[in-house]
Parts: C-alpha cells; structure tokens; sequence
C-alpha cells in the first residue's frame, strides 16, 4: 500500500523531472547584475530573467511593446513617455511599478554603478516615474537609437528591495526580476539554474505564447570544450544549444535526433582592423590591395564548412541604416587586382619574395586571440597576403591578457568580432574618434565622421539618421580601414524531442525569452 | 697512493665495444635508422620538401595519395588552408626536433651543474635541493601558459619552459650520481694532493658523472618532445605560420571526421620521435649497466 503510494508520487513527479532543459555553453559570466554584465554569457539569462521596457522583433528591425504596452516620442525627440502594463509582477510576486523601472533605468546610468555600457543609455536628463504605470524618459539630445538600446539586457528592470539586501552580491547570490524565468542558483563557472516563473503572462508579442514559459527549469551549464558541447547535444545531456562547433553542423543536420534552426540574419561580425596612423600601413592604396587580397569566400568555405557567411561589409547588409549604395564600393577578392595596385603604387618585390616600401620590407604586426578561432582565420589572411607579397606577423595572445595588449598602439593590424543591432550601434562603438585606442584601435579620428555620428545619433526620423549613418559606412568602407572577414549566423542545434524554436539574434543571445522552448507532444 | 693510480682511474667506465654492443642489438637498429631517417629529412626540409611549407590555395582537404580520392601531386594530402602536408611534416619535425633538443640541452646544462655542484659543495646541497624540488612541483604546462602570457607565444618561450622542466630530474639524477663519486677514494686523493675544485669537478666528477646522466637526457627526449608538442597543441608554441608537429596536429582537430589525415599524420610523427628516442636510450642504459653487462 505505502510502496504503491510512493510508486504513484514517483510517476506524478517524473513529467515535472521531464520538463528540466539543460543548455550546455562555452563560458560563464562574472555575475548576472543586468546593469554591470555586459558578456553575451550574462545577457543569456539576464533576458529570461527580466523584461525591457521595449522588445526587439526577429527582424532585428521592429521595436514591439513588452513591460510597456504603448510608448509616444515628443516631437523634438527628448521625451520619451512608456505606459507600463498593469499586470507584471516580480518573482516574489510584488507587483512592478513605475518606479521600478526609473530605479532600475536611473542605476544603469549612474556612474556610481560603473556600468561599461552607460553610453547606450544615451544622454539621460532623468528619468521618472510620472505616476504608477507612466515612465518618462526625459534626454538632453535626441537619440535615434535608444529604442533599441532599450531592448538590451542591460535595460532590464530589476526590484531594488532585492538589490538593497543583496548588496553585492546581487546577481551572484541571487536575483529579483519580472522574467519568464526566476533565479535559482548559481555556481560559477559549472551551472546556472533558473525554473519557470509561474504567473509570467506579459511576454512579448514576437512570441506566440506570451506566458506562462512551457518548461519547469533550465540549466545553463558551462562545458568549455565545443566537441563536448556537441556531444552532450546527441547524447540528450543537453536539449539545446547555439555553441556548437563548425564541423559539428552536418552531423546534427544528418542525426534523426537533433534539428538545426538557422536564422537568416547574422548580426555577428569578424573582421581585422587597420591601425591607419601606422607607418606600415597608413598607405590608403597598400590597405584596399591588402583587403582585396583576401579570399573571404574560401575562408567561409575551408575554415568554417560553409557555414558562415563570407563579409565584404562592415556590417550585415541585413542591419538597420544598412547603406546599399557602399555595396558598390565593397572590395571583392581579386589577387591580380591586389598585385597591380601594389605595383602601380611602386611597392616593388624585394629578393626575399616580399615587397618593400621605402627599402623597408612590409611586415605588418598583427594582435589577436589565441584559440582556434583567430588562429585558423590570422593564419588564413597571412597565407592570402603572401601571395601579395605581404608578411603578416602573427602575435597571438592569451584571454587573460590580450585585451591590454589590444589597448596598445604598438600593433598595426588587429583582429576583433562583435555583436550589434544596427549600423549606429556598429559605428559609433568604433569610428568615434572619442573611442580612441580602444574600441576605435584603427586610430580613425575623422571629424566628420563624428559630426555624421552626433546627427545620426540626434535623428528624431528614420530617414535622417539612415542618411547619417549611410554616409558614415560609405565613408569608412572606402578608406578600407577594416578587412571584414565573416558574418557569423545564428545557428541553434536542438533536441527532436523538442517543438521547434525560432532563433533570435539579439546580442547573440539565440534564445532570447526563451518562451518558445517546449518539448513536443507526442 | 700515488698519482698514477689517480690517472689510472679515468677516463672512466668507457666501456669498450659499446658501440659493436649497440650495433649487434636490432631494437637499436631500427629505432636508430628510423631516427636518423626523420632528422636527416627534416635537415633536408628546404631541398626535398616539394612545395612551400606556408603556401595557402592548393585545394583544401585532399586526402593522402594512398587513400581513395588522394593524389600523386601531394603525396600526404593537403591541409585545411590548402598547404601541402608533406612539406609542412618535414619543416614541423625540424620545429619540433629543434624544441626538444633546446629544451634538453639547457635544461639538461643547468641540471647538471645544479646537480654536481650540489654533490661537491656540501653547504650547497640544502638550498640547492630545494629549489629543485620548488621547480618540480610546477607542470611544465603551467610553465608555459605563463610565460606565453608574459612574452607571448612562440618556439622562444617553449623552450624556456621545457629547459625549466628539465632542470628538477637532470638535477636529481646528477647529483645522486655525483654522491656516489664523491666517496671514491680518487677524489679524496685528488683533494689530498692539492688538485683545484674546478679541476676535480670538471675532470674528475663531471666526467665520471656524465654516462649516465647522457643516458637519462636521452631517455628524456622524448618525454620533452612530448610536452612541448602538447604545449604547441594548446596553441602556445610555434606563431603561424610556422609549422610545428603539436601544432599541426591541433589545426586538424576540427576536420578530424572526414579529414582524418591533417590530425593523425603530424600526430604518427610524433609517436615515431618519441618512441625512437625512449628505444634508443633503453638500449644505451642497458648497454652502459655494468650489471646488465655482466650477463
């Protein structure tokens, strides 16, 4: 009787075992505090654990409602007025006011909070709750892009009674948000566990159920090595993942239980960086051969199985404020071209093979990441720049220690990749000339560039902060101060027993709420 | 005791006929033939190697000429940058043999005189061991990821890891067997009758010390080889696009289903080195064991 009793518990507690998803990825974060994170990592779980004001759609393109129901922008572009829902309630059940979302919103901006994204607020006057569910966002300068900014996980709304008992060790030891998920535990640098937020019904519109999310509990789980990864997703130890190796693509496409979902648009971009006011390749002429000499097409093909897309573009020809007038302008893999520039510019080969300049041999010095990643793709660009008769030297740092040396000037040439949301996003992260040495390590100090960048950024029209934007990509594509190298897409392999999920591109976070994530009727 | 005596003891067990010894043995034969074979052609690198070891844009992925789909033209196949794998093989070996002999010949050196002056100078003997034992008790893998950090990667800091990792064994050994030598009665007579320390710890001690500390560096080539063809594999040796076994064997990894050749090739050449070289210093502390001698 009792053993029938416990067989019976035992079986109604087995779907709710059944509803745990295991997501195995690369790295961990420091902490999970929304406004001090800025790792892809952190951002993973911080958009499951709380909500935005403003949601981003697929498209990347389109901003849809998500704490607020409705937003107006006064005409001369400062104020920003949001009309909260009146149904968000914290993990702890306290029901989410407006003055949550100023606290929140205020602490990101305050430089007390030292957060390295305060930019992406914009230039805050304040921000006040004007009565429980109306927040205005009240700006010095018109700024195009906050919508957008707004979307990012750093924009999420947090509860400050959690934060005030926290202290520091909020987003460590625990977390209050209005998420679909709630924070569980967390041990770094081996798991993070968060389980469903039960009363979660104010997701965004882009998903078909808004709430509550259909799985008990994910586990985030920290497997660094990418063929472990890939191996835990066909064993069934993991249900899904987007860190999956590039060899691994065709055996999840080709195994009956696992699915790949791609998305089209890949706002992830590769790239080398010139560092222009260098003597080794300050020369516009020399660069542009150097860029041309470059075979993106059998990179993407040989390196990564063809599973990214090759870049001639700075950005994703896809991304908001994309310019198509620069396409004409882009430089496409052409090795006899390269040459002749070289020669006509009177770069002559010298006995070694390799040309020289001045009677000096052109050797730039390249710093980069160790790994396989930049190692494959520096050595990759070296191989295509010695058919020029350039001699790449490749100087491969370590995590730990590369981003100092990359905040140097004592290179020529780097390697970077990074996330973005639009063309705004892109440029005036590196092409501000305020942005020098770093993330601006090409050293472009250009003012009107940042003329093009104030206006684009002050653009209360669409039309006008594409001009300015526009103008700024033609601008910089032309004095070919990067080699654009590859867009990476996202690509999310996932467990048959899964419904399918739709992959999301923000910050490259695949999952984005996560409220899509089911197992599949049987 | 006169000096005679003193010059009758050296040079030192020098067995005769050790070289007919090793020759008549067919271990030492074959792993020595085939050591030879594999540092002569990667001596040989820059004449015989068909292509250009760091020319990219051959097809990509061709397998090895005796493999279906392989070609005569590259005889081990191509890598993923489309680079001749045979050409990469014979200047990866002269890379790593290169490593391996560097790290063994400096920290061999340092261990030694480590070691002996450990032996002879009995108040050096304390702090002398242990420091050694200081250094034992850090990987060489460790090492290495530190000193990459510091100066960035390269052959330069392999070595300097090695030679450090080196050092503790070399060290042990030497001075075990110096403390054997220290109470031969030639070196008290050498002391009695006036004879400089350098002149007893070079000609006496060291010489008499060095068989069987050969025997062990040679013994721990191998082992060296191995560990910095690991350190090369993490990605802390050789700076691309220098070709290096451990790295090579590395850049295959991503291919290693349907490519299998750009991994396992690089990976057999090392296998061969090392187990040549742990054959082959076998043979050479048999031959030089007084009591395997014997028998």
């Amino acid at each position: 009787m009792l053993a029938a009793a416990a067989i019976s518990a035992s079986l109604a507690a087995a779907p709710a075992i059944a509803q745990s998803i295991t997501v195995v990825r690369e790295v961990d974060s420091d902490r999970y505090d929304p406004h001090r994170s800025t790792a892809r990592a952190a951002s993973e779980v911080l958009f499951m654990l709380g909500d935005t004001l403003v949601s981003l759609d697929y498209d990347m393109k389109t901003i849809k409602p998500s704490l607020a129901d409705s937003w107006t922008v006064s005409p001369d572009g400062l104020t920003y007025t949001f009309n909260l829902r009146k149904d968000v309630k914290f993990c702890d059940g306290k029901p989410m006011k407006a003055e949550d979302v100023a606290f929140s919103l205020k602490r990101w901006i305050n430089p007390e909070t030292k957060s390295p994204v305060r930019w992406r607020a914009g230039k805050v006057e304040d921000v006040i709750a004007k009565d429980d569910y109306t927040v205005e966002y009240k700006l010095t300068a018109p700024y195009s892009e906050l919508l957008y900014q707004l979307t990012q996980s750093f924009a999420v709304v947090i509860d400050k009674d959690t934060l005030a008992k926290l202290g520091a060790d909020f987003g460590v030891k625990g977390f209050n948000g209005t998420g679909p998920f709630c924070w569980v535990e967390w041990t770094p640098r081996n798991e993070m566990k968060i389980k469903r937020h039960d009363a979660y019904t104010w997701g965004p519109p882009i998903y078909e159920n808004r709430g509550p999310a259909q799985v008990q509990e994910i586990v985030w789980k920290i497997v660094p090595e990418e063929n472990t990864r890939l191996a835990a997703l066909m064993t069934g130890q993991s249900q899904v993942t987007q860190y999956i190796p590039y060899s691994g693509f065709r055996t999840i496409r080709s195994n009956p239980n696992t699915k790949l979902i791609e998305s089209k648009e890949a706002f992830w971009t590769y790239f080398m960086g010139f560092k222009i006011d260098k003597s080794e390749v300050n020369d516009e002429t020399l660069r542009r051969a150097m860029v041309m000499a470059v075979d993106q097409g059998a990179i993407a093909k040989n390196l990564y199985f063809g599973e990214v897309q090759p870049a001639y573009s700075y950005i994703s020809q896809q991304a908001l404020d994309w310019n198509p007038k620069v396409e004409a302008d882009l430089i496409k893999t052409n090795l006899a071209e390269a040459n002749k520039l070289l020669d006509e510019a009177g770069f002559k080969k010298g006995p070694d093979g390799f040309r020289q300049r001045n009677g000096k041999k052109i050797e730039p010095t390249f710093y980069g990441f160790t790994g396989s990643t930049w190692q494959k793709l520096a050595e990759a660009v070296q191989g295509d720049l010695r058919k020029v008769g350039i001699d790449l030297k490749l100087q491969l740092f370590d995590a730990t220690v590369v981003w100092g040396k990359l905040a140097t000037q004592e290179f020529d040439m780097f390697g970077m990749s990074y996330p973005y949301i639009s063309a705004g996003d892109a440029l005036n992260l590196y092409f501000r000339s305020a942005n020098v040495p770093t993330p601006n390590r090409m050293n472009w100090k250009d003012a009107k560039t940042d003329q093009l960048l104030d206006r684009g950024m002050a653009a209360t029209t669409d039309d006008v902060r594409a001009a300015a934007y526009g103008e700024v990509l033609e601008q910089v594509h032309k004095a070919a101060v990067w080699i654009p190298l590859y867009h990476e897409p996202m690509k999310i392999g996932y467990s048959a027993k899964l419904a399918p999920i739709k992959a999301h591109n923000i910050y490259g976070c695949g999952l984005y709420k996560g409220l899509d994530i089911k197992f599949a009727s049987k | 005791m006169t000096s005679t005596d003193i010059e009758s003891s050296t040079p030192l067990p020098r067995p005769v006929g050790l070289l007919r010894r090793l020759a008549s043995d067919s271990t030492v034969l074959i792993a020595g033939g085939i050591l030879v074979t594999i540092v002569a052609a990667s001596l040989l690198a820059p004449f015989i190697a068909p292509y250009d070891p760091y020319e990219t844009g051959y097809a990509p992925f061709i397998p090895p000429a005796f493999m279906e789909g392989g070609t005569s033209e590259f005889l081990l196949g191509t890598d993923q940058q489309g680079r001749d794998l045979l050409s990469r093989l014979l200047y990866g070996t002269q890379a790593t043999l290169l490593t391996g002999l560097l790290g063994v010949f400096f920290g061999g050196g340092a261990g030694v005189v480590l070691g002996i002056l450990a032996a002879y100078f009995k108040k050096f003997d304390p702090p002398i061991m242990r420091f050694v034992d200081v250094l034992l008790s850090f990987p060489a893998i460790l090492f290495g990821l530190a000193i990459a950090a510091v100066i960035g990667p390269g052959i330069v800091p392999i070595i300097i890891a090695l030679s450090i990792a080196t050092v503790p064994d070399v060290a042990r050994v030497t001075r075990s067997t110096a403390v054997v030598v220290m109470s031969q009665e030639y070196m008290e007579a050498g002391r009695a009758i006036g004879l400089s320390d350098r002149h007893l710890i070079i000609r006496y001690l060291g010489l008499n010390c060095i068989g069987s500390v050969f025997v062990f560096l040679t013994l721990r080539f191998g082992q060296v080889i191995l560990i910095g063809a690991a350190l090369s594999f993490l990605g802390l040796g050789a700076r691309p696009p220098m070709a290096e076994l451990g790295m090579m064997a590395a850049q295959g990894r991503d291919a290693l289903f349907f490519a299998p050749h750009i991994s396992t090739i690089p990976s057999l050449a090392i296998f061969m080195i090392v187990l040549c070289a742990n054959m082959l210093g076998d043979a050479l502390r048999d031959a030089l064991d007084p009591r395997m001698r014997n028998m």
